[in-house]
């Protein structure tokens, strides 16, 4: 499994594609994105990490960057995003990290 | 010699500054630890965090404010975790020095830990990823704790920010 990682719209979902050689459609099929919002209210994000290691390509927003939100309830769902990239990140062979378009492979190397 | 270790929330930051300070062969091993532990939350945090160290040998000192009279034994590895709760007592605990003097008493702090240990090692949170649209208090503590991750990041030996429990250096290299 390949794990794509970085900004809101940093250009990850046309990175997959590229990797791929495929169309958006059959992305649809290879991969999975926005994993972070299912870590939301998760009970077991290790469980959750398995099942998305599934796809080829697994795509998660950083979202731990800014500042600590007020409510309890967006803490925690943004504690179990960050979680959640950690089991994926160990469960990938490769990561890159996609800046302004940009990727850096971060673990692994590409295909 | 220092090392900035900065992260976003859950980016396994924590987890990897503490392998940097395992694998240094600096001793004794202290964990310098900001937060305040109120309500619920904060205590919760502060148990993971020592279930992490437990049985790892490190000697926890508690410091929330105040750091330019800090001691600590002469070669030693410091893990300071973390300048953004230190940056948040300084402003606006009962005992911070507040907004004209914090970056200064930090930076002073800081120095001497470095001067003090052979290793040190300190954790922060990236929290400027998140737009700009802030003001006041929450304005002044991105102003604050941003200026001293450029400053710290200027005198340290190395930089680096972790994402996804990955380390991405930024200066220098992983510690030998």
């Amino acid at each position: 499994m390949i794990f794509i990682t970085g900004p809101l719209y940093s250009g990850k979902r046309t990175f997959a594609q590229k990797l791929l050689g495929c169309t958006p459609e059959e992305l649809e099929r290879r991969a999975v994105w926005d994993v972070q919002d299912l870590a939301r209210d998760c009970l077991d994000l290790e469980a959750l990490a398995d099942e998305c290691s599934r796809r080829e390509i697994v795509i998660a927003v950083e979202t731990g960057g800014g500042v600590v939100p007020a409510s309890p309830e967006e803490r925690a769902a943004r504690e179990a995003a960050g979680r959640l990239s950690c089991l994926l990140a160990e469960r990938a062979e490769t990561v890159v990290r996609v800046f302004c378009g940009l990727p850096a492979v971060l673990k692994g190397s590409l295909p | 010699m220092i090392t900035l270790v900065i992260g976003g929330a859950a980016s396994g930051k924590s987890e990897y500054a503490e392998e940097l300070v395992l694998k240094s062969e600096a001793r004794p091993r202290i964990y310098l630890a900001t937060m305040e532990p109120f309500g619920e939350e904060a205590r919760r945090r502060v148990e993971k965090h020592r279930a992490m160290r437990a049985a790892k040998d490190f000697r926890t000192l508690e410091r929330y404010t105040g750091l330019p009279g800090i001691e600590v034994p002469a070669g030693s590895a410091v893990l300071l975790e973390c300048l953004g709760n230190l940056c948040a007592n300084e402003l606006y605990s009962p005992d911070g020095v507040g907004a004209g003097c914090a970056a200064e008493a930090i930076l002073k702090g800081v120095a001497r830990l470095a001067a003090q240990s052979r290793n040190l090692v300190i954790v922060s949170n990236e929290v400027c990823s998140g737009g700009r649209d802030y003001a006041g208090d929450t304005l002044r503590y991105l102003q604050l704790l941003a200026f001293l991750h450029r400053r710290l990041a200027a005198q340290a030996d190395n930089v680096c920010e972790v994402v996804c429990g990955l380390p991405v250096y930024h200066k220098g290299g992983e510690p030998q």
